[in-house]
């Protein structure tokens, strides 16, 4: 302990209000295995052994300054902020906080004059060059340099001399400004690029004072979570172009929320004025995000600002255009389709497709409507995209921290977690770089885990079972092939092993994943999985009831336990997002709600997605915005989207968590629970859907055991760690077809339709910094077989099927195993679906040179 | 007598208004017009730089400070081929409501760039509500930096820049300089430049050593 008198009026700032959304800067729980005694400011403290002093302090109320140390990142001492006067016994030095691990007795002084004097003096030097630009800077109400210079500065500088210069912002990345000048290196953007998000492209150039961070020469910060060094830049140093002068951080009024761009779930704060969102920021869920996102998720309120907005309800007129009308007609006209429908050939004419975009109250509301009041079981939230309902539900149990629990074996069956799921793939990469997991992936083309796995087995669309047997029964037991170091790691890991599955090629039937997941389950019993399927929260919508077969709660149509709210069920069980658009197709629908999805752009069969749109006489979209399917619609029901609704998301744990209304709807678009419940009246007058998504969510956690602890606490979803549920874990695999592949053909190519996270999707196309970012469809082949087909760069390709044929660009990539095209889905230039024919279990095709 | 001694005040004001024109309160308004005093708070200006040049930055101080809520300001992206003030943003929407301001002045005193300060013009009345919102377009000073006259001003004392620009103080010193703390200045807004700081207001400094007001214009 410092002799040196303490300064009792030491400014100190406020740890971190509790109310305030955590946002990752707080150190993360931890549980004190192994307790030592530190003694803080005369305050006898116990914490954990081995945590670092910073963290010990703040968790027992005691903020030491830093700008470089994030406690999701390690620490590198680099800003000297976090300097305190420690004593471990040979008498009081100035250390850095963040660098130290706590030991037994040590004593610590964080108020000491000496320690004043040291932050006095650092930010002095730090503002020496540091522009006082804090009116104009996006930063400046929210900047720990701005805060911690008002805490602890000196008040006034000695510096008269010219500051550095720089040109002002220079782009990083089409979504991420650099202002040189007030950039103080604290190494945390760096740092984040190069440990975390493993895109190494910013670094510090140069030496001494003319040190900058930038990006390599003609290489942007092409990084998918470039906007996570915008939200942990300690001053205005990198800046969003999305919220460039938007607004000030007091304009902003915030709520916390979750993503829902993809299914992982990220917790976010949705920040708005004046009606309008202008911010999203990560929020540290330790189950899930840990404060990072991605840049399509950051950015995504641009899509629901656009002025392409539906605001009004439209219904195509006389001259066949779609016309605005009033929300009496439209939904009068949707409803006496309906009824009309029922009335002429029964209620499986009608059929719903969709659900996932909605919160788990709008597709409970859309499966009461449907399962109920109409009576059709024709409804799934997937568009022929995903995985039997039953699979879905029925083999989850596995969470992220389970999948990334230290010194596990994954087992990647699933899509590229880059492309479709970025966040977890951070969780991956982190598991596999700090906690020695290892992954094994059998798939046709190298993912973003490129660098993580420990073994990757290539195969080409439809051989994955094969291979699986092969590893599981047959592989040899020593030796340097892949296959036999593949093997030996799942060997080790025994009953322990965690399988991703989900469906990475577009091109290749379901019943080849099912085939693959059975083939596990015989040979490790044990085996738990996670079904990895993009599309936001498919799960929740088929908790919901929105798949065939299914009642709410995840439990089977012929087990629904009948109640006064759930009264009735189909009587008949009904088909899926194919089943449905075949019917369509031959004339058998003659309603086909789109409850936010477009199966024109997304089924994997477009030919058959547009013959069942044009066959069906009236075709109801539930839209926020025009897209393809909603344009060939007879009625379009404007939707309020994310942060116009309140209500509960399910991620691909099964985790329920909250998402909140921050802003109105534009126009007179309304939620999906209520757009269901006044159709519902409209059909039958004498049923009530639900007066609120409050009073629909707690009529559905009642169905089920699986929501005991949301029935109990209906509050709960709204914490940042959400509630875990097993909704549908009781429910039976379906059965494995047989899967018959093809005859060998060696002149043949195999397909593989796979995502990119920027692609030309509806929402994309409506933001404004990232609808440039989606490339143009190039068809890629292993270097071996672009060379007999003589592609160079760019070489035009004609790629035919039995069922069509494309013409693109072609390019030769390593990353492709010998024998498969690989065609990104829904990029500009074109559709490979017109390959596709629904049912094919894969797709074979020839490549000529155009 | 007692109950008529009240009137005798009554007719000894009468009388002395008539003899003694020194001595009348009433004025005949709006063709007469009383001399307001030094601070007086009227409605604001926007202020520009003698290249005509905007001085608001769009910060939106003004907006966070604004006790009534009634600034509305969003800042833009300066074209650097054609800027609109100095530096990267310029304040792209400005909107003071003069059905809620109160004239607190603290506006004028949280801007950084002396963008916004306010004239003595106080004689509006409005048919509109819409018109009480006073745009950018509408507050920010002309070529010669006089305030525009809109249709619903009385302007009929005519406008003085001397007498009708108002002295303003700020808890911060004016110019920056720590030694003008508590003085009171006035903007250097284009075309009336600096006037001396109001003596006086230091209560422990004799008035003839009180600093002299900094000359140097804007920032």
């Amino acid at each position: 302990m410092s002799d040196a008198p303490k300064t009792t009026d030491a400014p100190k700032t406020d740890a971190p209000k509790t109310d305030a959304p955590n946002t990752g800067e707080s150190p993360k729980p931890i549980e004190i295995t192994d307790p030592v005694e530190i003694n803080v400011d005369g305050e006898q403290l116990t914490v954990q052994n081995g945590e670092l002093l910073i963290d010990a302090c703040e968790r027992n109320g005691t903020y030491i300054p830093r700008f470089c140390y994030h406690p999701r990142m390690n620490p590198v001492g680099m800003c000297r902020m976090c300097l305190v006067e420690v004593d471990s016994g040979r008498g009081p030095a100035l250390q850095p906080s963040c660098m130290i691990p706590v030991s037994a007795d040590m004593s610590v002084d964080t108020t000491s004059d000496a320690v004043a004097k040291v932050q006095d003096g650092v930010l002095e030097f730090l503002l020496a060059n540091h522009p006082l630009d804090c009116p104009v800077c996006d930063k400046g109400g929210e900047c720990p340099l701005q805060d911690q210079t008002y805490a602890y500065g000196p008040g006034e500088s000695r510096f008269v001399e010219e500051k550095r210069h720089y040109a002002k912002p220079i782009s990083l990345s089409e979504t991420v400004y650099m202002d040189r000048e007030r950039c103080i290196l604290c190494d945390r953007c760096t740092r984040f690029a190069d440990e975390v998000a493993g895109d190494p492209l910013i670094h510090f150039i140069n030496r001494g004072s003319s040190t900058e961070v930038n990006t390599f020469p003609d290489q942007p910060f092409s990084s998918y979570f470039s906007g996570n060094t915008v939200q942990i830049c300690p001053v205005g140093a990198l800046t969003a172009k999305p919220f460039r002068f938007k607004a000030r951080p007091w304009d902003l009024t915030v709520k916390e929320s979750t993503c829902t761009r993809c299914s992982v779930g990220c917790r976010i704060t949705v920040e708005s004025s004046r009606d309008e969102v202008l911010r999203y920021q990560g929020v540290d869920s330790d189950s899930v995000n840990w404060s990072w996102l991605c840049d399509k998720g950051r950015f995504g309120f641009e899509a629901y600002n656009s002025p392409q907005r539906l605001r009004e309800p439209l219904v195509r007129d006389a001259e066949g255009e779609l016309a605005p009308v009033r929300w009496s007609e439209a939904l009068g006209l949707a409803a006496d389709q309906i009824r009309r429908a029922i009335e002429s050939r029964g209620p499986a004419s009608v059929a719903v497709i969709g659900g996932a975009r909605s919160t788990n109250e709008g597709a409970y509301a859309w499966a009461k409507l449907a399962k109920t009041v109409i009576g059709t079981d024709n409804c799934d939230a997937q568009l022929g995209d995903g995985l039997p309902a039953e699979a879905v539900l029925g083999l989850s149990g596995l969470t992220i921290d389970e999948l990334c629990a230290p010194g596990g074996t994954v087992l990647w069956l699933g899509p590229d977690p880059l492309e479709e799921l970025p966040v977890l793939q951070l969780r991956l990469r982190h598991a596999v770089i700090n906690d020695g997991v290892r992954i094994v992936e059998v798939g046709s083309r190298v993912t973003g885990l490129r660098d993580l796995v420990a073994q990757r087995i290539a195969a080409r669309p439809g051989e994955t079972p094969g291979v699986l047997r092969q590893l599981f029964e047959t592989a040899p037991a020593s030796g340097d092939t892949g296959l036999a170091t593949a093997a030996a790691l799942l060997r080790e890991a025994g009953d322990d092993l965690r399988v991703v599955v989900g469906r990475p090629n577009l091109a290749e039937s379901e019943d080849v994943v099912l085939e693959s997941i059975s083939v596990l389950r015989s040979s490790v019993p044990g085996a738990r999985f996670m079904t990895a399927l993009g599309r936001a929260n498919v799960r929740g919508a088929i908790e919901a009831g929105l798949a065939p077969g299914l009642a709410p709660g995840g439990v089977s149509l012929s087990n629904a336990a009948v109640s006064d709210a759930w009264s009735t069920v189909p009587a008949e069980t009904g088909s899926g997002s194919a089943g449905i658009l075949e019917a369509a197709a031959a004339g058998r629908i003659d309603v086909l709600v789109l409850l936010g999805a477009d199966p024109i752009s997304d089924f994997p069969d477009r030919s058959l997605a547009r013959r069942a749109l044009a066959a069906t006489p009236t075709v109801i979209s539930v839209a926020p915005l025009l897209d393809a399917s909603a344009a060939e619609a007879r009625i379009v029901l404007a939707s309020a989207a994310f942060g116009e609704v309140d209500g509960t998301t399910t991620n691909l744990e099964g985790r329920v968590t909250a998402v909140t209304q921050k802003v109105n709807p534009p126009g007179t678009a309304r939620p999906d629970w209520s757009i269901a419940s006044e159709l519902a009246v409209r059909i039958d007058p004498a049923v009530e859907l639900g007066r609120s998504a409050a009073a629909l969510a707690e009529e559905m956690w009642s169905l089920s055991d699986a929501y005991a602890e949301l029935a109990e606490r209906p509050e709960s979803p709204s914490g940042p760690e959400g509630v875990l549920c097993s909704a549908g874990h009781a429910l039976e695999l379906p059965a494995t077809p047989d899967v018959e592949l093809p005859a060998p053909d060696s002149y043949s190519l195999r397909l593989v339709i796979a995502r990119k996270l920027y692609d030309g999707g509806t929402l994309l196309a409506a933001s404004d910094s990232s609808a440039g970012l989606a490339d143009d469809a190039v068809a890629l082949l292993n270097p071996a077989d672009a060379a007999p087909l003589g592609v160079q760069n760019a070489t035009r390709v004609k790629l035919t099927s039995a069922n069509g044929n494309v013409t693109l660009p072609a390019r030769a990539d390593d990353s492709v195993q010998r024998g498969v095209v690989v065609v990104h889905h829904n990029l500009a230039g074109a559709d490979a679906r017109s390959l596709v024919a629904a049912g094919d279990t894969v797709c074979d095709v020839r490549a000529e040179v155009a | 007598m007692g109950y008529l001694d009240g009137f005798k005040v009554t007719l000894r004001k009468w009388a002395g208004v008539h003899t003694d024109t020194g001595r009348r309160l009433t004025m005949e308004y709006p063709e007469e017009v009383r001399p307001k005093p030094e601070r007086f708070h009227g409605r604001h200006v926007l202020n520009r730089y003698d290249d005509g040049m905007e001085k608001c930055i769009g910060c939106e101080l003004c907006a966070g400070v604004c006790p009534a809520n009634c600034i509305y300001v969003r800042g833009a992206d300066n074209d650097p081929d054609d800027p609109t003030s100095p530096g990267e943003r310029f304040g792209y929407v400005y909107e003071i409501n003069y059905l809620r301001c109160i004239h607190c002045d603290l506006c004028v005193e949280a801007c950084p760039t002396e963008a916004i300060t306010e004239s003595k013009l106080f004689e509006f009345a409005f048919t509109d509500r819409n018109d009480a919102i006073y745009t950018k377009a509408e507050l920010v000073v002309d070529d010669d930096g006089r305030p525009q006259q809109l249709p619903w001003e009385n302007w009929s004392g005519g406008f003085d820049p001397a007498a009708d620009t108002s002295g303003w103080m700020r808890a911060t010193s004016p110019s920056g300089n720590a030694e003008f703390e508590g003085l009171v200045a006035w903007a250097t807004e284009l075309g009336y430049g600096t006037r001396d700081a109001e003596l006086g207001q230091v209560a422990d400094v004799p008035a003839d050593e009180q600093p002299e007001t900094p000359d140097e214009g804007g920032h």
